[in-house]
């Protein structure tokens, strides 16, 4: 036992350890906390409403009159940019060729689409009054659309979004908004209130404050949290070497 | 017995049981966010390189497609190498088949596999050190659905891999060594040893202890530094 002591004190004397235990603490307890309570609340949480997905449906595709398609080599051959990959898909009940003309590793990245009317073959744009039906569609609420926008990331309701979306707000008491991709109409989600809650939580856990870097990331690789790692490590591990000694030097005694 | 002395007691006892979980939170948690996510999900190991479709090889429309499949769900003309060819699935069955004539192709041979990765590789001279075909059980960083699929391990410094389905030949994922590692730090970090999900009652127990613990150690950082305290003790 005084072996093991007297050789701690060789390398790094067991008072400047304690002193480090005790002066990190101080630096790092706020977040700390903060880390142990929304770790308790991610534990304890409704799972299923930190989705967002309350009202959200599924969109069912309907049969299509495969013989009037128009041909696959014709709606390439009149595509003015070069095309990656074509789909067929359907959007509000029709037939469409989504063309992808940019093709990013997930949909999320940046990609860039055209779609094109599977029967005549014309390119069509999704406008608000498009976009509004489509976001009826992927809706079982019964409230009305307060608002229609195309905005531009970040969103705060999608923060790894990077393409361009159309944004249709709902006037339930969740504050439903549908986020549509602005280019191929597919639907990237619903947010609300309790997903927005819980994002706000994510947030604190990852500390992804707009502070350093004006901008949220959604997620945990920033530079303040990755300095709070390091010190709150020192503190666990320096907490740790305490402990030990502790048990060598038997303060732990059931009285 | 005063509240100094209190918390001191309970912080000691508190971190004799779940200090060390704070030592595993820590080091896993130092792990997730020095390690970029990107490089952690392999985004760097493929390319950004896609070739488009040569119109020419389309000769074969999706409405023959349709009348042929009336079941096929899911088309995409896309590339098999520099072959156009349309993917689709019937229930959960992927097919392909040429863009050219409609003809079914055969399953992806190791052959064509490597190729296919290669093709893939943002590295273009990746090296394969290894080929394997997985029917069944697959390990647990594949999800069942794409099987059969073909493991291509490559002979880098992360030991990445790459998995290309053997019936469509799209790369379904990728893996490699510090996403290995990542997958089990956050397996230490929410305490998943038990039930598979972050909401297991094992973490609960040890976080509110945890949370206890580090209040009692919050006082005693107002205790062991606060100027007034300090004086006292000085005096004493």
């Amino acid at each position: 036992m005084a072996k093991v002591k007297s050789n701690a004190n060789r390398i790094v004397k067991l008072s400047t350890i304690k002193a480090i235990h005790k002066w990190l603490s101080l630096v790092v307890f706020v977040q700390l906390l903060i880390w142990l309570g929304t770790g308790l609340f991610f534990n304890v949480m409704d799972h299923d409403k930190a989705r967002g997905n309350q009202y959200r449906l599924a969109v069912k595709s309907v049969d299509i009159n495969h013989q009037a398609l128009m041909a696959t080599k014709q709606v390439l051959s009149q595509s003015e940019r070069a095309v990656k990959e074509l789909s067929l898909v359907q959007r509000l009940g029709q037939p469409y060729y989504l063309l992808t003309h940019e093709k990013a590793l997930y949909r999320h990245f940046n990609n860039e689409y055209s779609l094109v009317n599977a029967y005549t073959g014309k390119t069509q744009q999704i406008d608000s009054v498009m976009a509004s039906s489509l976001a009826q569609l992927s809706y079982s609420g019964k409230a009305k659309v307060t608002n229609i926008s195309k905005v531009s990331p970040p969103f705060d309701d999608f923060l790894k979004e990077q393409n361009t979306l159309w944004k249709i707000d709902f006037a339930d008491q969740l504050n439903t908004s549908v986020y549509l991709d602005a280019g191929s109409g597919h639907l990237v989600g619903h947010s609300n209130d309790d997903k927005r809650f819980v994002d706000f939580f994510f947030m604190l856990h990852f500390m992804d404050y707009p502070i350093f870097t004006k901008e949220r990331t959604g997620g945990f690789n920033n530079g303040q949290i990755i300095f709070f790692a390091l010190l709150t490590l020192l503190l666990c591990l320096t907490g740790l070497i305490w402990t030990i000694e502790m048990l060598l030097k038997g303060r732990y005694k059931l009285r | 017995m005063s509240l100094h002395r209190t918390s001191r007691k309970y912080h000691k006892w508190l971190m004799l049981f779940v200090g060390l979980q704070f030592v595993v939170w820590s080091i896993s948690g130092a792990y997730m966010v020095v390690m970029d996510i990107h490089y952690i999900h392999g985004d760097s190991l493929v390319t950004k390189d896609i070739p488009s479709i040569n119109t020419e090889q389309v000769n074969y429309s999706i409405n023959e497609l349709l009348s042929e499949y009336p079941e096929a769900k899911h088309i995409k003309l896309g590339l098999l190498l520099e072959q156009a060819v349309y993917r689709f699935s019937i229930t959960k069955q992927k097919m392909m088949i040429s863009a050219q004539d409609g003809q079914r192709l055969a399953d992806i041979n190791v052959a064509a596999a490597i190729k296919i990765a290669k093709q893939h590789a943002a590295d273009e001279n990746a090296e394969v050190l290894a080929t394997t075909l997985i029917t069944k059980q697959p390990p647990g960083e594949l999800s069942a659905r794409h099987l059969p699929v073909w493991r291509i391990d490559f002979d880098d410094f992360a030991s990445s891999s790459f998995y290309i389905s053997a019936t469509n030949g799209e790369l379904v994922t990728k893996r490699h060594n510090f996403w290995r590692i990542f997958d089990w730090m956050f397996v230490f970090h929410v305490m998943d040893y038990v039930d598979g999900s972050a909401e297991n009652k094992l973490l609960l127990l040890v976080t509110v202890l945890a949370l206890f613990g580090s209040v009692f150690g919050v006082v005693l950082t107002y205790f062991r530094l606060a100027p007034t305290q300090v004086n006292k003790r000085i005096k004493r």
